[in-house]
């Protein structure tokens, strides 16, 4: 499953709509996950003015968002966090092993993060032998399988529960279950031994609030306030994009992100954490290594800046109809869907993912549904735009003889009334010669799922002539 | 030149010609009174599987969660540092171990229930808010299976808004190294969406609200 790309799109599709098992539980989940978040949003009077909000507060960061960063980065280190910067993912992973590498680390935990995804950070620390456990359910079930995620929020969401049972059964010996309860119970038991002595814990960052240094972590499972409490040092990757100016903008944003991802009306946890825990019960470190790869170029466009609005909630995977039948693997990046369509292209390059703006009806789907007002419709299309202008670079083909031929002879019999009857004349009675209905040649593609069009039996012209009786 | 300076001299040099959008005032939740607030959070997290009950004052809650303790067969407890529960703690000794917020990891990680003292609750949402700051709450609130929050009344706050404002919103900074916010016992759906209550942290959650006006 990992080694599928952007640029078999077209073929990836394909074998995920032949595959049934997926399809089914696609279908499921997307349609359970769009009812719950329709029924949370409900009850909700002002969505609309929250989504303008949200939109507002995040314009207005990435209109500046190099001073937002810069005073993010003065309140972490005011609080004693240690700020890194990284240009690209293999600057960050380096950065990752070397602070692992400082204090022997060992064992590593991982809560869930997509930008850890993002950079393949997993991979970078495997070698030195320090590959982290993954410790939210549904990615330990991707890890012990060997794959990758298929979805932001539900990451083994293509997963039956008696695949998992199986793999639990191989992996980890237990007896044979596939009841969901059961299944969870032994994560709970095996992970506990991977929290309690691991000497790292690396997380991702929902938020960043400017303000004070602080930043945010949101989840259900209680895995990532193990993984950022109990070792003695704590990663966070963070996105450049993920700075908010003030910690009172969000509640605009915790008002939206978990209707919008899970139909709650708010996660099970939400952790602020500034600065680290040396005279409590937390980690003595906390380091935040600042992620750009791609991200800075992103702002400069005034066109697709927007992009970096995304508080990926998942809510435009679930709305989408290629998502709906595809799911997360066909489009061979880290992040898919709608928002994937307009990331991994601008993030990777349009050269490798420029098949993904394609993968889209342009339906709108996706952006009724952004918390933050994306309009990724439009995104899509100016993505299209430059990815064909990009292939203009070729000389155009010429045009062959025979079609030169026949604009030539068409051009020569409508240039004169006379030629002209006659051509029709003529046409009038090829008509009705049996090997004309069937067209030769380059055309006969084109009539292999439609019908040579008939003449009028009488033509405008004697119609005119004769009178319209 | 360094990682800092080229990133954000890229991001200097593309917004050069971008107007700064100026930044909407807060936007904050409609207030809720506070004669609703304790139904409000009671009806909220008591949705979620949690269980929320009132007591007239601290002697009734101290009562309660030695019964709720013995309810759950509890053999070593792990408490914050807060000051509250070191008078109400003896009370619940009765043959079990109880382990002080700075226990080694080991014996907090075989806890199997945990008592803290919280700083707000969050009406509008049915939210405990622990801040470390305040309270050395962050094991005794997550290890153990079961995790039982004293609450008094008079910290139930309406909104998420009024929260981040208690914890330091209102321009002084964060006071609280962490600040945890708990809606309901841990959970998860990531086995075909069925949901599983109990995975990493607690499985079951239980709030003694202290109603001293009542």
């Amino acid at each position: 499953m990992s080694q599928l790309r952007p640029e078999t799109f077209a073929q990836n599709a394909r074998s995920a709509l032949a595959d049934a098992t997926l399809t089914g539980a696609l279908r499921r989940a997307t349609d359970t996950f769009a009812e719950r978040r329709a029924a949370a949003i409900g009850q909700v009077p002002d969505w609309e003015d929250l989504r303008t909000q949200a939109a507002a507060i995040k314009a207005a960061t990435l209109s500046r968002l190099d001073h937002w960063l810069e005073l993010f980065v003065a309140n972490a280190e005011a609080a004693g966090t240690v700020v890194h910067w990284a240009r690209d993912a293999a600057e960050a992973c380096s950065i990752v092993r070397s602070l692992a590498k400082q204090h022997g680390a060992r064992r590593l935990v991982k809560s869930k993060s997509m930008a850890t995804e993002e950079i393949h950070l997993n991979a970078a620390l495997a070698l030195d032998g320090a590959e982290p456990v993954e410790t939210d359910l549904g990615e330990w079930i991707i890890q012990l399988a060997g794959e990758t995620p298929s979805h932001i929020i539900v990451p083994a969401i293509h997963k039956t529960k008696e695949a998992i049972g199986e793999l639990f059964v191989d992996k980890l010996g237990i007896p044979p279950s596939s009841e969901p309860a059961v299944l969870a119970d032994h994560a709970r038991q095996r992970l506990r031994a991977h929290f309690g002595s691991a000497d790292l814990g690396i997380s991702g960052v929902n938020f960043g609030v400017a303000e004070t240094g602080t930043i945010l972590v949101l989840e259900n499972e209680g895995n990532a306030r193990m993984t950022t409490t109990l070792p003695k040092v704590h990663v966070a990757v963070m996105g450049i994009e993920k700075v908010i100016p003030r910690l009172l903008d969000l509640e605009v944003f915790l008002r939206l992100l978990p209707r919008s991802g899970t139909g709650q009306h708010l996660t099970t946890y939400q952790s602020l954490l500034t600065g680290p825990d040396p005279q409590g019960q937390g980690p003595r470190e906390l380091h935040i290594v600042l992620l750009d790869n791609g991200r800075s170029r992103i702002v400069a466009d005034e066109q697709m800046r927007q992009t970096l609005a995304c508080i990926r909630c998942g809510a435009c995977l679930n709305a989408c109809p290629v998502y709906q039948s595809i799911g997360g693997h066909a489009y061979g990046s880290v992040y898919p869907g709608p928002i994937g369509a307009i990331l991994t292209p601008q993030l990777a390059g349009l050269h490798s993912a420029g098949t993904l703006p394609f993968a889209s009806s342009l339906c709108g789907a996706c952006k009724d549904v952004c918390p933050v007002k994306i309009d990724i419709p439009s995104l899509l299309l100016e993505l299209r735009q430059r990815a064909v202008e990009g292939t203009k670079t070729q000389p155009p083909t010429r045009s062959r003889w025979y079609e030169r031929l026949a604009w030539r002879g068409w051009a020569w019999f409508t240039r004169g009334p006379r030629r002209f009857r006659f051509a029709m004349a003529m046409a009038r009675l090829g008509e009705k010669l049996p090997f004309v209905q069937r067209l030769a040649g380059p055309l006969r593609a084109w009539q292999s799922s439609r019908e040579l069009p008939k003449l009028a039996k009488r033509s405008f012209r004697s119609t005119w002539r004769g009178g319209a009786s | 030149m360094s990682a800092r300076e080229q990133i954000l001299g890229t991001i200097r040099n593309g917004l050069r010609e971008t107007a700064a959008v100026p930044l909407p005032p807060v936007r904050r939740g409609a207030p809720v009174a506070v004669a609703e607030r304790a139904a409000r959070f009671a009806a909220v997290l008591g949705r979620l599987g949690a269980r929320v009950e009132t007591v007239a004052d601290l002697a009734a809650a101290t009562a309660r969660i030695a019964a709720v303790l013995d309810e759950a067969k509890a053999q070593q407890v792990a408490l914050s540092d807060a000051p509250e529960l070191a008078a109400m703690a003896p009370a619940w000794r009765n043959g079990r171990r109880l382990l002080a917020s700075d226990a080694a990891r080991e014996e907090l990680l075989a806890a199997d229930a945990g008592v803290t003292f919280a700083q707000w609750g969050i009406a509008e949402t049915g939210t405990l808010v622990l801040e470390t700051a305040r309270e050395q709450n962050r094991l005794a609130s997550l290890l153990p299976a079961l995790h039982i929050a004293v609450l008094p009344v008079a910290r139930l706050l309406g909104t998420l808004g009024d929260a981040f404002t208690a914890v330091g919103g209102d321009g002084g900074g964060v006071r609280s190294r962490t600040v945890t916010f708990i809606t309901g016992p841990s959970r998860t759906a990531d086995i075909e969406l069925t949901l599983v209550v109990g995975v990493h942290g607690p499985k079951h959650l239980h709030v003694v609200l202290v109603d001293d006006a009542r």
